[in-house]
């Protein structure tokens, strides 16, 4: 890729940039940690800013009770306070040599930088996992936060390459093993495994974290041309397939395809999580300022 | 079921084998990288792509080189669907081409067409070791081609075949096939083509018409006739008889075809002039004759055109020619000393008689000549007639004899004896047959024996070319034969006859076959040119006459010598049997009868051009699959 010499990053140009900078990660739910962070946390808390009023009950500090109104009213009221929480934003891209087809790890790369740069400027603690070969096991930028960490983030994203044959679902579970903290998990993949994501959905829903999954896939997997009699070969493992008359099966490749997409929304949802299909033919702004923000992901 | 020529191809079938094993082995699958497995593991593993539909697709092209091989295999075995035709391994075709076999329907199609399609289906459907010959039968029958399986020759040799304007010789093509039948042991039937228009006769059982052939049938004849074309009328006669000495009678018969009755107008023309018109309406079966009269002052060159109402199926016997003479007097020659004949020819008119009285002859060429001395024949004389003298060649079988003689029987249909009575007339000298010369003798010479002496021939008659020649081996001075009332009567028939012979007393328009004889120059080429165009150079031989030049076709001949036309003549069909277009279901020969067959017997059928035909699709069907683009996609 060739940059600009004003550009800040390969990875996105400037106009992205700085449209991204200005936008926010749109969870369903505040997710955040004890640590003090930029995110109000809906339990009360002990910040400046006021945010309610409620009934005093035995035990309650009194130290918090607003003496103002109990002189007007004769009735004991407590003061509750906003209290501002961290939330963690775990961005896992699946770095596996299925993504490095017709572009979907560039994309990949691309959309985890927007999120991650909404993170950074909410001063959210950032961390990046790259899952590629299963015995190097992920390769993780850790948390970080703030403008000050932009360029450490990009170098990071920047410097990632796809191979390895780590399925998606052992990859989470590696990522939970080293990751701390609640927020927004978002896990950039195509999904293509033979395994199952259920277990691995639960135990990030089980972490605190909020699931963003988006699944890449390339135009020629979403509208394959094929026909006659094909030995596929598997990119990650070398496996083979015999496949006769292909464009015959075509079809009901289709009917699989959507049902991969629709199984994989279902056990998202089921876990308060999102789930979007993209195709790596897409461009980063049609992913960021159309796909997602029409579908409220980030605002 | 369909049988098979040859069944040892089946073993082709075990190259089916091969071609499963080379299938699996060398299908070479294009190898594609793809992300993962993990989408097409699904959908090989889906249950639809392992159902018995799916498996049959999966393994369609196997499957379809399967069909293709099979389709092959079969054809080279040469399957057939038996007919109900014998397979006689050697089978000549008789093929009517005459007159009639022209005649068209209102379709427009020959008899001899619908003979074509039918012989055409016949050699389409030739079987291996099955030979045909086609023999075409007209004025004459000739082998179009020997025995052969080459359908290229018998296709060519069918189309080479013409309608003749002639009548059908049956006999011929039937004697023909006799001799294929002795040389060659593979012929055990002999198929007839025909629209049944034979010559026939009255059958005495009957009274009915039948087509009756002199012929002694030794095999079987499958004859198959054709339907008939249709309403017919034409002419079947135009001759012309000399009425008076400035008159002739010009007779056109017209008939029409035995089916429906017909309606035509009769055009009578002279140099171009015309002469007379007639309207004629004839019921089925029914002729007609029309008699014109002409004047003989002058020279004519008639023609009679016939114009039909309504269809005519055949258009070859609507047109006659006659060329009349102009009129004259018989030349005769006769000797003052034969004062017999002279006395019996001065009754008769017309006759120019010399020498005269004092013996002087102005005429070196003469129509009649009567003589006693064989030196006179240095006369020409289209007729002669010797009284007394043998003839030269007949010198060594014959020797005169002064014996009393009688006669002993005479033909009595003969022309010059017609209306003569020989019996009890005496003759004192005779010509007796030498030692071991017997009558079979004397008419290998050429001679026709009219009479019978008890010792010896008495009357000879030898017909030359155009030279008639009469021979009365015995002096009719010395016999009764002057004092009888037939003498006059044969003078008069030998007068008639000379007549005949110059075409001076009755001319018939010639029929085609053969070209009349002509008397023209003596050893000089002509130039014949016949109705089509076609043309050939004849010579005439040592007496000036041109024979034997076939004239299949109704039209006017020309002969010409270099750019001058010698002779025009006009040769019609004029045949009765031609114009009726009758058929028969019944041909009669000499001891058996061959009824027509209803129905036609089908040939065997071979399949061998399908089943390859099929393999070809079934090849294109393969290439097509395995070239076609993937399905659509859905959105």
């Amino acid at each position: 890729m060739s940059v600009a010499a004003t550009q800040f990053t390969p990875l996105l140009g400037n106009d992205v940039l700085a449209r991204v900078e200005r936008m926010r990660l749109n969870p369903l739910r505040r997710r955040t940690n004890r640590m003090r962070g930029e995110h109000l946390s809906g339990k009360g808390g002990t910040s400046i800013e006021f945010r309610d009023y409620r009934n005093y009950v035995s035990g309650d500090d009194i130290r918090y009770v607003d003496w103002n109104i109990f002189a007007r009213l004769n009735e004991p009221y407590l003061k509750l306070f906003a209290h501002e929480e961290e939330s963690q934003v775990v961005i896992l891209l699946d770095a596996s040599t299925s993504m490095g087809f017709e572009g979907k790890f560039e994309l990949a790369r691309q959309i985890g930088a927007c999120l991650g740069v909404m993170g950074l400027m909410s001063v959210e603690k950032v961390s990046i996992y790259s899952c590629g070969a299963k015995q190097v096991g992920p390769v993780r930028l850790l948390p970080c936060s703030g403008r000050a960490s932009l360029k450490k983030f990009f170098r990071f994203l920047e410097q990632l390459e796809p191979g390895g044959d780590f399925p998606i679902e052992e990859a989470i579970e590696s990522v939970l093993q080293h990751h701390r903290g609640r927020g927004i998990a978002v896990v950039l993949s195509d999904y293509l495994t033979l395994g199952s994501v259920s277990r691995s959905f639960n135990l990030l829903h089980g972490a605190g974290l909020e699931l963003y999954a988006l699944q890449i896939l390339s135009p020629s997997e979403i509208d394959p041309e094929m026909t006659g009699d094909l030995r596929f070969v598997d990119s990650e493992n070398d496996a083979t397939l015999d496949v006769s008359s292909v464009g015959e099966l075509l079809g009901i490749y289709h009917e699989h395809r959507l049902g991969l997409e629709r199984y994989l929304e279902v056990e998202a949802r089921k876990r308060n999580g999102r789930f979007v299909t993209l195709s790596s033919g897409m461009s980063i702004k049609d992913v960021m300022f159309d796909t997602l923000l029409r579908r409220g992901w980030i605002r | 079921m369909p049988s098979f020529f040859s069944p040892l191809h089946a073993a082709l079938f075990a190259l089916l084998v091969p071609l499963i094993i080379v299938y699996f082995l060398k299908l070479r699958r294009t190898r594609v990288s793809i992300s993962s497995l993990a989408l097409w593991q699904q959908v090989v593993n889906d249950q639809r792509v392992n159902s018995p539909f799916q498996k049959f697709k999966r393994n369609l092209l196997l499957l379809l080189q399967i069909a293709v091989l099979c389709l092959l295999v079969l054809a080279a075995m040469q399957p057939f669907i038996a007919g109900t035709e014998a397979n006689a391994s050697k089978l000549p075709i008789l093929i009517d081409c005459s007159a009639s076999m022209g005649a068209r329907d209102r379709d427009g199609r020959t008899r001899l067409d619908l003979v074509k399609a039918e012989v055409l289906k016949l050699i389409d459907g030739l079987l291996p070791g099955q030979q045909l010959t086609l023999i075409e039968v007209g004025a004459s029958a000739r082998r179009m081609t020997d025995f052969t399986d080459n359908k290229v020759l018998l296709r060519s040799a069918l189309n080479e075949l013409q309608v003749a304007d002639v009548p059908s010789r049956l006999e011929d093509g039937l004697r023909l096939a006799q001799a294929l039948t002795r040389s060659h042991d593979q012929i055990e039937r002999v198929r007839l083509y025909s629209d049944g228009n034979l010559p026939t006769k009255t059958n005495p059982a009957t009274g009915q018409p039948m087509a009756a052939i002199d012929f002694d049938l030794s095999f079987p004849v499958d004859f198959f006739p054709l339907d008939s074309a249709g309403s017919n009328i034409g002419i079947t006669a135009f001759n012309a008889r000399r009425s008076t000495t400035d008159r002739w009678d010009v007779f056109v018969r017209v008939e029409g075809s035995s089916s429906s009755s017909t309606e035509a107008r009769i055009h009578l023309t002279s140099n171009g002039q015309p002469l007379g018109e007639e309207r004629v309406i004839l019921e089925a079966g029914e002729s007609q004759r029309l008699v014109f009269g002409v004047d003989t002052r002058q020279a004519h060159h008639l023609e009679v055109k016939l114009e039909p109402a309504d269809h005519d199926a055949l258009t070859c016997d609507n047109i006659a020619w006659l060329n009349l003479p102009q009129g004259r007097n018989l030349s005769v020659y006769c000797p003052v000393t034969m004062a017999a004949f002279r006395h019996a020819l001065s009754a008769i008119e017309g006759i120019q008689l010399e020498p005269d009285s004092e013996g002087k002859s102005s005429r070196t060429s003469y129509d009649l000549l009567i003589s006693d001395d064989l030196a006179d024949d240095v006369r020409e004389a289209s007729t002669s007639c010797f009284v007394g003298p043998l003839p030269g060649d007949l010198q060594s079988a014959l020797q005169m004899k002064d014996e009393p003689a009688e006669v002993v029987d005479w033909k009595r249909d003969a022309t010059l004896l017609q209306h003569v009575q020989l019996k009890e007339v005496l003759i004192n000298n005779v010509a007796l047959k030498q030692e071991g010369v017997t009558d079979n003798d004397i008419e290998r010479a050429g001679y026709d024996i009219l009479a019978f002496g008890n010792q010896g021939p008495l009357i000879l008659r030898k017909s030359d070319g155009l030279k008639l020649t009469y021979h009365l081996l015995f002096d009719t001075d010395r016999s009764t034969l002057p004092y009888r009332v037939g003498f006059p009567i044969l003078v008069s028939n030998l007068v008639n006859e000379a007549m005949q012979q110059a075409s001076l007393a009755e001319l018939r328009s010639p029929s085609t076959g053969i070209l009349p004889p002509l008397q023209l120059s003596k050893e000089t080429t002509y130039r014949i040119t016949d109705p089509t165009g076609h043309h050939e150079e004849r010579s005439t031989n040592e007496d000036g006459v041109l024979l034997g030049i076939s004239a299949p076709h109704v039209g006017e001949y020309e002969v010409s010598k270099g750019s001058e036309l010698v002779d025009q003549l006009g040769l019609s069909l004029l045949n009765s049997t031609e114009t009726s277009l009758s058929q028969v279901d019944k041909i009669h020969f000499n001891e058996l009868s061959v009824d027509a067959s209803e129905t036609r017997p089908t040939t065997d059928r071979l399949l061998w051009k399908e089943l390859a035909i099929a393999a070809l699709c079934m090849l294109l069907l393969e290439w097509w699959y395995f070239q076609k683009r993937p399905a659509a996609v859905p959105a």
